[in-house]
């Protein structure tokens, strides 16, 4: 019942406010947008279409950031469903695309017809066929990414006798032992390595297990031409280093309410380049840090690849002026916007010489925290665009939970399981 | 003739706004949800026509037997510590003590405040490291309990927190049961010369049994509808031994978008509870005058 009264009040609320022929009062014909509802997205999104609105008033845009809730998905599921979906979002996470694509309720990029040649200017080789759909479309253009890399405290690890990050397993828990202590003598460890969520939600797992599994297989997903291929030794490796983690001591069994990075609580957090802004705002005197590749097993060779966490734009089958939502995405894509996205909201675009595009380069001189996600960024991976990826998730994050936090199980035997379990999903 | 006519539209359009509110909520969902049933939808695309598949699967599903069992679980801790905890606080507060109007009020104060943030401050109250619990345990040279994060520990200490926040709604039930013993059967049990013991076993619980029973019938059905303690607390773990049986049609429905399947765990739940209800009101109807 519950079920029902919340679809049919998102059916009700589209058919009431759904705006069909995008035109306001005088007549104009505008173009909706949502960004992401952080204040710097919002304040670069207004920036933006001021600029284009400037340039073209026959189509204005106006900005209205995703409404408030949980997660982007839930917004963006209920404006599907009640047709209320804007002519343009920026902040789609590839893992939810399949769904919108079932549901024909998104504009297939490809058939504008300077869509390869921006997709050859602007994007790294070979990328653009990682978000090439089922039916041979692509749906969503990428456009930012935030490498997610280790945020570590330079004074901690120097106190405990570390002059580098931690780059292996090896050293990451050696370093761990010397940093995880009592400080209080009460007979319980204050300070920490890192802190792992030990919550049981499954989108957290992005950030502890996914991300160290891709630095792990070299750059593996979960899932490849909808068979589960993560069953193998990286993903045991992974679940090792974290239940060695916990049983050790060096992550907490707790939920700390605050940053336990800037409290210094931990000496290593895994994040992104949106911290950097948090970091320079709330710091005390004295705290220094930086970030490096996230550690990988001991015998890994080559470059260190790591979760992108990229957001990706997309036009609405709602939108009817599909032509001019898509020069309004070019005009986001542009090399004057994607520098605006650097300066105003501390995230990278998705685009060839990131680094050594002349129009960057004092960027990262003045930032060279941004310059370190900047060199990561080639070498990230995003996610498989199954539409059960959600519950492949959920899947592993149990195991997560049972094996690393827990102990309960080998990781050899959650692996298994988290496998057998994604694959009776995928049927 | 015309008068009936009149009368009669008065009356219909007196109801007219409960009806139209009982079509929209209660009858479209409900109807809604039964047709779901026999389809498969994830609300994306168009609904699929899948006969009885849904209920095979929910007989085939461990997970959902297991968030009964949870379920059963947090009942049979939960009631009884309910019932217990209620009966002592309202005999307490039934007695003639200094600020009794205070106490009653900071005991009914958890059932008024909302579920989110009480479970926010339990969250704190049980962190494993630096919770106020564990400290107060490690002060007193005990062992500290992972009371939110051990599969054993996990559901009692949410049965706990649930009976802190329900409990003066009960110990208002209690008092007004309390309050309607006749003062004449205890003065005769003064002059037999009964001690308090005496007095509450054999005049104040027999007297209470009818409050005792709609405290155990509000308490299963509050209780059948675990839902916010451990969506806040534990999300279901650890190792889902908190997955209560609406928490498991939630993720069901929204994590995973299974509309169909999340309607026949709800139709097959809701006739347990209804099973349940039902038996425990025949009991009711057989306890003596």
């Amino acid at each position: 019942m519950l079920i029902a009264a919340v679809i049919g009040l998102a059916a009700l609320a589209g058919w009431v406010s759904c705006d069909r022929d995008g035109a306001d009062k005088s007549g104009v014909n505008h173009l909706t947008y949502w960004p992401a509802a952080n204040a710097q997205e919002i304040l670069l999104a207004k920036e933006s279409a001021q600029l284009w609105n400037e340039q073209h008033p026959e189509t204005p845009v106006l900005v209205q950031p995703i409404p408030e809730s949980q997660s982007t998905e839930e917004v963006l599921l209920a404006a599907v469903v009640g047709k209320t979906t804007p002519d343009i979002c920026s902040n789609i996470w590839p893992g939810v695309v399949g769904q919108f694509v079932r549901a024909r309720s998104l504009v297939p990029l490809d058939r504008f017809p300077d869509f390869d040649s921006l997709a050859t200017a602007r994007l790294p080789d070979g990328q653009l066929e990682s978000y090439r759909f089922d039916d041979g479309h692509v749906y969503q253009f990428p456009w930012k990414t935030n490498p997610i890399m280790l945020e570590y405290n330079i004074n901690r690890l120097r106190e405990a006798g570390f002059d580098h990050p931690p780059r292996t397993y090896a050293e990451f828990f050696a370093m761990g032992r010397a940093i995880s202590r009592d400080l209080t003598g009460d007979g319980h460890r204050d300070r920490w390595m890192m802190f792992v969520d030990i919550q049981m939600k499954w989108w957290l797992r992005y950030f502890d297990f996914y991300t160290f599994y891709i630095a792990a297989s070299q750059g593996e997903t979960l899932v490849r031409d909808h068979q589960v291929i993560f069953d193998n030794p990286a993903a045991v490796e992974v679940f090792r280093f974290f239940q060695q983690g916990f049983s050790e001591g060096i992550f907490p069994h707790a939920s700390f309410q605050g940053d336990t990075f800037l409290s210094q609580q931990v000496a290593v957090h895994i994040t992104g380049p949106w911290n950097i802004a948090h970091l320079e705002k709330f710091k005390s005197d004295g705290f220094a840090w930086d970030y490096a590749p996230i550690p990988v097993p001991d015998d890994h060779h080559g470059p260190v690849i790591t979760y992108g966490d990229p957001k990706n734009m997309v036009i609405f089958t709602t939108c009817r002026q599909p032509e001019r939502a898509w020069e309004f995405v070019k005009f986001l894509l542009s090399r004057e916007r994607d520098l605006a996205l650097l300066q105003t909201a501390t995230q990278l675009p998705i685009r060839k010489n990131l680094l050594s595009d002349s129009l960057f380069v004092p960027y990262y001189a003045a930032h060279p925290r941004m310059a370190r996600f900047a060199q990561q960024a080639p070498h990230t991976r995003g996610v498989d665009t199954v539409p059960e990826l959600r519950e492949i998730f959920d899947a592993l994050a149990q195991e997560f939970e049972a094996c690393c936090i827990l102990g309960r199980r080998t990781p050899e035997e959650a692996v298994r399981r988290a496998a057998e379990r994604s694959r009776e999903i995928l049927q | 003739m015309t008068r009936i006519k009149h009368k009669n539209l008065v009356a219909y359009g007196l109801v007219a706004p409960y009806w139209i509110h009982f079509s929209i909520f209660m009858a479209y969902p409900l109807i809604f949800s039964l047709i779901l049933v026999f389809h498969k939808w994830d609300v994306y695309t168009p609904m699929q026509f899948v006969g009885l598949r849904n209920f095979v699967r929910l007989f085939q599903d461990d997970l959902f037997l297991q968030s009964l069992l949870n379920t059963l679980l947090f009942l049979l801790i939960h009631i009884p510590l309910q019932i217990v905890a209620a009966l002592l606080f309202s005999v307490l507060l039934n007695e003639k003590i200094r600020a009794r109007g205070f106490f009653r009020a900071a005991y009914f104060m958890p059932v008024v405040i909302s579920g989110v943030v009480i479970s926010l401050l339990w969250q704190q109250l049980y962190s494993q490291e630096n919770g106020v619990l564990n400290l107060l345990l490690a002060h007193i040279g005990l062992p500290k309990i992972p009371w939110l994060i051990s599969p054993e520990w996990a559901m009692p200490s949410i049965a706990i927190m649930a009976t802190w926040k329900n409990v003066g709604l009960y110990i208002v039930l209690f008092l007004a049961g309390l309050q309607t013993i006749p003062s004449y059967l205890y003065e005769a049990a003064d002059i037999d010369g009964a001690s308090v013991w005496q007095k509450f076993r054999s005049i104040t619980l027999p007297m209470l049994n009818p409050t005792v029973l709609l405290v155990m019938i509000l308490s299963t059905i509050g209780g059948f509808s675990l839902f916010i303690e451990p969506y806040m607390l534990t999300g279901g773990g650890p190792m889902n031994r908190t997955l209560s049986a609406m928490l498991y049609i939630y993720k069901q429905a929204f994590y995973f978008n299974r509309m169909g399947y999340a309607a026949t765990l709800g139709f097959f739940f809701a006739l347990l509870i209804l099973s349940v209800v039902l038996v425990q009101r025949k009991i009711i109807e057989q306890e003596p005058e």
